[in-house]
Order: C-alpha cells, then sequence, then structure tokens
C-alpha cells in the first residue's frame, strides 16, 4: 500500500515535472527538449526549468524514502528493529554549551568573511572545537546507560585536552591583551598601570581566600568582569595604536636602539 | 577539605544566563524564536511606516535624504516580516506545538538550539547591515559596501539556522509521531507545517545560493554583475513576493482549521479534501523558480503562463480551505456562545484575509492591465503577511499556557490588538491595490518618474495606507504588551 507521505512527495513529484515541462512549452522551448531534459531541443527559461527538475528530483527522493521506510511510522520501525514497541523518537537531552558556540563561531566566520581573516581563522577554530566537543559528548551518551558514568567518561577523555589548551589560550589572549594596553600607556603610565592592576588582582586574591564561604557566583562573577575588562581595554587600545617610539639616530628599526617618548 | 571543594559543593547550580544559553528545552527555545520574530515584524512595521510617511510626498524626500535610503528601509521592511518576523515566528509553533501534536518530542534538540542561536546571531548582523547603511543593495550605488557584505551574510546565517530548524520539524513529524498515529492523522497545523516546511526548505536552499552568488560578486574588484548595488535586491525579490510567500500562509490555514474546530468542539467534514488542498496550496506557493533577475529575451517569467495560471489555480485552492473552515464554523456555531475566543476569531480573519491576498495576486497578472510593478504588489504583499501576523498571533494565544504559563491571559487585549492588525492590513491592502490600479510603483523612491507618475488621487489613498500602517504597528504593540504580561505574570507565579 502507499503511504501518504509517498503520495505527498510523490504527488509533488509528479506536479512539479508537469509545471517543468509546462513552464519549458510557455517560455520558448523545442518539441523535445523540456521531455529530454534538454538533450534535444531547448529548454525555454533555463533558470525555471533547472530549479523546477532538480526540484522533482529531490521531492521523487522524498518519496522513494518515505515508502521504502513505511513514512517511518512506529509499527514498522518496532517491525524493523524486532521490537513489540518502537524505542523513543528522542532521548531527552540536558543543557548543552555546544550549540550556542557552534552558533558563535558560524557568526565569527560570517564577520570575518566580511571584516578580517584572522576573525575568520578564529571562527574556523571554534567551529572546529566544538565540532570535537558536540561528537565527544554524543559519543560519551551512548558508553553506558547510566549518565553519571557517561558524563565521567567524557571528563577522562576530554579534560587532560581541554585545560592545557584552554590555559594557553586564556594565558596568551591575556597576556596580548595587558600588553596592548602597557604599550599604548605612556612609559610611567604603563608602570602605574602594571602596579595598580598587580595589587588588585593580589588583594581580590586575598579577599577570596580570607572568605572560604563566597558562594561560588561571586568568585566566577570577579573573574569574569576582570576577564572581559582587560579583553575590552586590550582591544579598545589595539585598535587606538601603541605609543610613539622615537629611534636613536633616526635608522634601523631595532628593539634595543629606540628610546620612548613619555606623552 | 579546599575552599574550591567547599564552593563547589555548597553552589555547583547553573547560573540563570548558563541555564538560558546552554538550554535545549524547545519551549525555552521557542521563547527566542517567539519574541525575536515578533520584535522583527515590530520593527519590519515601524520601517513600513516611515517609507508610508515619506510616500506622503512623492515628489521629494521629506522623511529620509535619499531615494537609496528610502531603499534601503523598504527593502528592509520585506525581510524583516518574511525572514526575521514570520518564518522564526512559525518556527517558535512548529518546534513546540507540533511535536506535542505528533505525540512524541522535538527530534535533534541540541541541532534545534544550534538553529535558533544561529538565526539569532544572523538576524543581528542583518539589521546591523541595514542599520551602518547596508542593506540589500541600492538603486543608486550608495550604500557601504562592506555593510552590504555585511547584511548578506547576516541573512545567509539566518536561512541557515532556518534551514536546520525546518529540517529538525520535517525529521520529528516523519519519524518522531507516536505509534497509532499516521501522518494522515496529524492535524491541520502539523500537517500544513510539514508541507509548507518541504516547499520553504526547497526555496531557502536556492535563496541561499542567490545571496552566496551576489556576495562572491560584491566582494574584492567591481562587481561584475550579481554584486552590483543595483541588481542584488531583484535576484532576492522572488522571496517576498507572489507566489513564494503564499507559503508563510499555509501553516496558518492549518492553525486557522485547528483553532475553529477546536473552538467550535466539531471535527472538520472532509478531511481528505482539506489535506489535499493544503498540499495543492504549498505546491502552488513554490516560487523559487520566479527569478525575474535572470530573465531571458522574451516575456519574463513574471508574465509567463506558469506564474499567470499559478496565480489563478491557488484562489479556488484557498477557496477549498476557507470553506471548509466555513462549514466547520456552520456545523458547530451552537457551541461558539456569545463570546468566541479571541484566537478563533482572529484565525478565522486571517483565513479571509489570505483568500482576499490570492484574489489579489491574481489580478496582479492580468498582463493588459500591468500591475506587476505597481503598488498592487505592496498591497498582496502586506495583505498576505498580515493574514500571517494575525495567524501566528492567534496561534501564541491558544498556546501561549504551553509556551509561558497558565497565568495572566488577557484574551480582551489581545483581541483589541488582532483587530487592530486585521484592520491595518486591509486599510493598507485595500489603499495600495487602488493606488497601484492608477499606476503607483511598488518603490515609490523620492520623485514622480520612480513613483511611475500616478494620478492625484494616490495622496489621499496613500494618507489611508499610513493610517492602516499605524493600526499595524499599535496592534502589534497591544500584542507585545500582552505577551509582557503574560510572561511577567508567570515569572512571578514560578518565583
Amino acid at each position: 500500500m502507499l503511504t501518504t507521505g509517498f503520495k505527498l512527495w510523490f504527488g509533488f513529484f509528479v506536479a512539479v515535472v508537469f509545471a517543468a515541462v509546462f513552464a519549458g512549452y510557455t517560455s520558448g522551448a523545442t518539441e523535445t527538449g523540456p521531455l529530454s531534459l534538454g538533450w534535444k531541443g531547448g529548454v525555454g527559461n533555463h533558470v525555471s526549468y533547472t530549479i523546477l527538475v532538480f526540484a522533482a528530483g529531490v521531492l521523487a527522493l522524498f518519496g522513494l524514502v518515505a515508502v521504502a521506510f513505511r513514512d517511518a511510522d512506529a509499527e514498522a520501525q518496532a517491525e524493523v528493529l524486532g521490537l513489540d514497541e518502537a524505542p523513543a523518537a528522542q532521548h531527552e537531552v540536558g543543557s548543552s554549551l555546544w550549540p550556542v558556540f557552534g552558533a558563535l563561531g558560524v557568526g565569527t566566520l560570517g564577520v570575518g568573511l566580511v571584516v578580517h581573516p584572522a576573525v575568520f581563522v578564529i571562527g574556523l577554530c571554534i567551529v572546529a572545537a566544538v565540532a570535537v566537543e558536540w561528537t565527544m559528548t554524543n559519543w560519551s551518551e551512548k558508553v553506558s546507560g547510566d549518565p553519571a558514568a557517561n558524563a565521567e567518561a567524557r571528563e577522562n577523555l576530554m579534560r587532560p585536552i581541554e585545560i592545557p589548551i584552554l590555559g594557553t589560550i586564556g594565558v596568551g589572549v591575556l597576556v596580548l591583551a595587558v600588553s596592548r594596553i602597557l604599550l599604548a600607556s605612556s612609559v610611567t603610565g604603563a608602570v602605574w598601570v602594571a602596579t595598580v592592576v598587580g595589587i588588585v588582582i593580589f588583594g581580590l586574591a586575598v579577599l577570596v581566600s580570607q572568605r572560604p564561604d563566597l558562594p561560588r557566583v561571586a568568585v566566577r562573577g570577579i573573574l569574569f568582569v576582570g576577564c572581559v575588562a582587560v579583553l575590552v581595554l586590550g582591544i579598545v587600545t589595539a585598535v587606538s595604536g601603541e605609543r610613539e617610539f622615537h629611534h636613536k639616530g633616526g635608522g634601523a628599526h631595532q628593539d634595543d636602539a629606540h628610546a620612548e617618548a613619555d606623552h | 577539605m579546599t575552599t574550591t571543594d567547599n564552593a563547589a559543593a555548597s553552589d555547583s547550580a547553573p547560573t540563570a544566563l548558563e541555564q538560558a544559553v546552554t538550554t535545549t528545552d524547545p519551549v525555552a527555545l521557542a521563547r527566542v524564536w517567539g519574541f525575536g520574530g515578533m520584535t522583527s515584524i515590530l520593527l519590519g512595521a515601524v520601517a513600513g511606516l516611515l517609507v508610508g510617511l515619506e510616500r506622503l510626498d512623492l515628489a521629494s524626500a521629506d522623511v529620509f535624504g535619499s531615494a537609496d535610503e528610502v531603499f534601503q528601509f523598504w527593502s528592509a521592511h520585506r525581510v524583516a516580516f518574511v525572514l526575521l518576523g514570520v518564518l522564526p515566528a512559525l518556527m517558535a509553533l512548529a518546534t513546540t506545538v507540533v511535536p506535542r501534536q505528533c505525540g512524541g518530542s522535538l527530534v535533534f534538540p541540541r541541532a534545534a538550539a544550534m538553529a535558533c542561536w544561529t538565526w539569532l546571531v544572523g538576524a543581528g548582523m542583518t539589521v546591523a547591515g541595514f542599520l551602518v547603511d547596508g542593506g540589500l543593495g541600492t538603486p543608486g550605488g550608495g550604500g557601504q559596501r562592506e555593510a552590504t557584505a555585511l547584511t548578506m551574510m547576516g541573512l545567509l546565517l539566518a536561512i541557515g539556522g532556518l534551514l536546520l530548524a525546518s529540517v529538525c520539524v520535517m525529521t520529528t513529524i516523519v519519524s518522531g509521531r507516536a505509534a497509532g498515529t499516521g501522518l494522515r492523522d496529524l492535524p491541520y497545523t502539523a500537517w500544513t507545517t510539514l508541507v509548507g516546511a518541504t516547499v520553504w526548505t526547497g526555496m531557502l536552499g536556492v535563496l541561499a545560493a542567490n545571496a552566496v552568488l551576489a556576495y562572491v560578486d560584491l566582494r574584492g574588484r567591481p562587481a561584475v554583475r550579481f554584486g552590483a548595488e543595483d541588481a542584488i535586491w531583484e535576484q532576492l525579490s522572488w522571496m517576498f513576493t507572489h507566489p513564494a510567500i503564499y507559503v508563510l500562509a499555509l501553516p496558518v490555514l492549518g492553525i486557522a482549521l485547528d483553532l475553529v474546530s477546536s473552538a467550535t468542539r466539531t471535527e472538520q467534514a472532509n478531511r481528505d479534501v482539506l489535506l489535499v488542498a493544503t498540499a495543492a496550496f504549498g505546491f502552488l506557493s513554490f516560487g523559487a523558480f520566479a527569478q525575474t533577475f535572470f530573465d531571458t529575451p522574451g516575456t519574463p517569467v513574471a508574465e509567463e503562463a506558469i506564474s499567470v495560471v499559478a496565480a489563478f489555480a491557488i484562489v479556488p485552492v484557498a477557496l477549498a480551505i476557507v470553506g471548509g473552515l466555513a462549514d466547520t464554523l456552520r456545523r458547530g456555531a451552537g457551541n461558539l456562545g456569545s463570546k468566541p475566543p479571541a484566537e478563533a476569531v482572529c484565525s478565522v480573519l486571517a483565513a479571509v484575509l489570505v483568500l482576499a491576498a490570492t484574489a489579489v495576486g491574481a489580478v496582479r497578472v492580468i498582463a493588459p492591465l500591468e500591475l506587476l510593478d505597481t503598488s498592487v504588489t505592496g498591497a498582496h504583499f502586506a495583505l498576505v503577511l498580515g493574514a500571517v501576523v494575525l495567524g501566528v498571533g492567534a496561534g501564541f494565544h491558544h498556546w501561549g499556557e504551553e509556551l509561558v504559563g497558565p497565568k495572566g491571559r488577557r484574551p480582551g487585549l489581545f483581541l483589541l490588538g488582532g483587530l487592530a492588525v486585521a484592520g491595518g492590513t486591509v486599510l493598507v491592502g485595500v489603499a495600495d491595490l487602488v493606488s497601484g490600479l492608477l499606476d503607483q510603483a511598488d518603490f515609490t523612491g523620492v520623485d514622480l518618474a520612480t513613483a511611475g507618475n500616478p494620478d492625484s488621487g494616490v495622496d489621499g489613498l496613500n494618507l489611508v495606507s499610513l493610517v492602516g500602517s499605524l493600526a499595524l504597528l499599535g496592534g502589534l504593540a497591544i500584542w507585545m504588551l500582552t505577551g509582557s504580561l503574560h510572561t511577567a505574570a508567570n515569572r512571578k507565579g514560578a518565583a
């Protein structure tokens, strides 16, 4: 018996084929062109004809898949699997970081294509990292029937990789951002900035160590705000540029041969 | 035990922000789709209103600085309604209500979450692109190339998100149904979503290909053809006109059939006829072939027989569906009582507007009248999109309990907003239809030649259209207020 899905999509296929042939004949095709996919003559409006023919192909495929798998009815699935009842189509999944990071990665790729290749490469790295993480999450969920054991399996495999990589990236980005801030400041200003920032970080660390009951959210909040502040300042100062460097003798551009002007 | 261990033990629950961005719960994500979509519709209505204000004086630029700026807002109005507004709002219902109607849960919830965030990022980039003097090209080439590229890229991401979500929805309907529920047994909302998703998946892919072609040519050296500032919109415009926009109306017809059936507590008669009619409506909505930009010498594609036949054929199909709806109303009238549910009223109005829009679409393609480039096209767009917004709003109100919660529903306020949306749509549609018959161009620009040198009567009609735009905007604002109050009441209840 033909299934409802087959009737829908194969019906679409037949209708679209008729539409393609009709469009061909009414837009200047030869007698045999639209019937032979352009092999024996012209098809009229190429764009219309091509799009309709491709749509017909896709819809025919949908129809054939629907009838082959009996519209994926639960009874048919159970029969194929040799079970009395088909398993749930979708197991419950918990929260996940990867969809939102995936979207941000794709967004970064898009912005990078428009703005700068470096941003594009960052997007590429994010997408690649998300692809690996997402795959490993899916793998770990099939290790056993116990979600806790599955999560542990994932942690055991991925933590030794994630922590060093994330740590390196984090330190690298922060060092880069701080260096931009210091290079944008005057010579004396850079000393003051480094001193004040160092004292603030040290003071906060002492405060946190003295308050063991401090909520974890507060600690995370302090770290988040601090990192965002450094990053934003780093980006702003990178855009505004470094301070001027006056070269001794006005000739060689070597690091050890220049003196900095305080301005 | 260390400090960290203590803290971890006492405070390991994720924060509200973490929960919000990492959730894969379709209901939570539907709020992003729904709120984002309705906000875009509101912004699109504002853009439409500003263009309407500019149209009050066809001979000069009063609100905007140039014709290019008018064009940017005019095209932003259409993009905001279709790709950033109505489709995402439909996706909110498709990812929550439809799986429940199928008796299961959404398949690929993580992919659906990624689709939602990707659409959101893309929508943000598109809006940013329009705001920084980009958009989808300008007739005078006065836009910023980088900003235009950003808009195109945002559009591609938004399309990507919508496509991915459509795949999740289609897979859910096909393979996530409960035992004993065949495709033929599905409620109309789920059925029309399956048909609609089949069609818009096919069309969005082609639209993405158009956008890639234009983007690649736009970048680097001066554009050869596809990326030229004055050529981009024409390549994408088929998505915002007959027949492609009808596909947005299809799920709304399904919503109307379900809501009326629920309100009258009466089963639809001739179910198979309605299933075939809605499938035929979907088939006749496939508009990717009607690409005016690629017209070959001879008859333009919009005037070719296939376009004309499709425009006329969809009228009796829509009539059959609305007839089915009327039959159910007639048979179940006794159950409606003196105060029929607000959402049923709005959904019936939406279905009638869709029928009216198909009639306008048929008039538009009558060759001797030469209406294709006139504001009849705008009237057609306004009627279809107004009907869709009305139907989607009805769906949100009907299933609001599942999406937001049971408290704080305000049917009176919702009905007021719905009537304003319907009234505004009719005013805009009728005024633009008559203006089109008086030769006013679809895009009027800021001089009489671009406006098509219409008869003097269009001035008054443009004022009526502006009043309609205001009513539409007011209705949408009332709905946003209703939705916010509904959400706030349930948040307070949960707290």
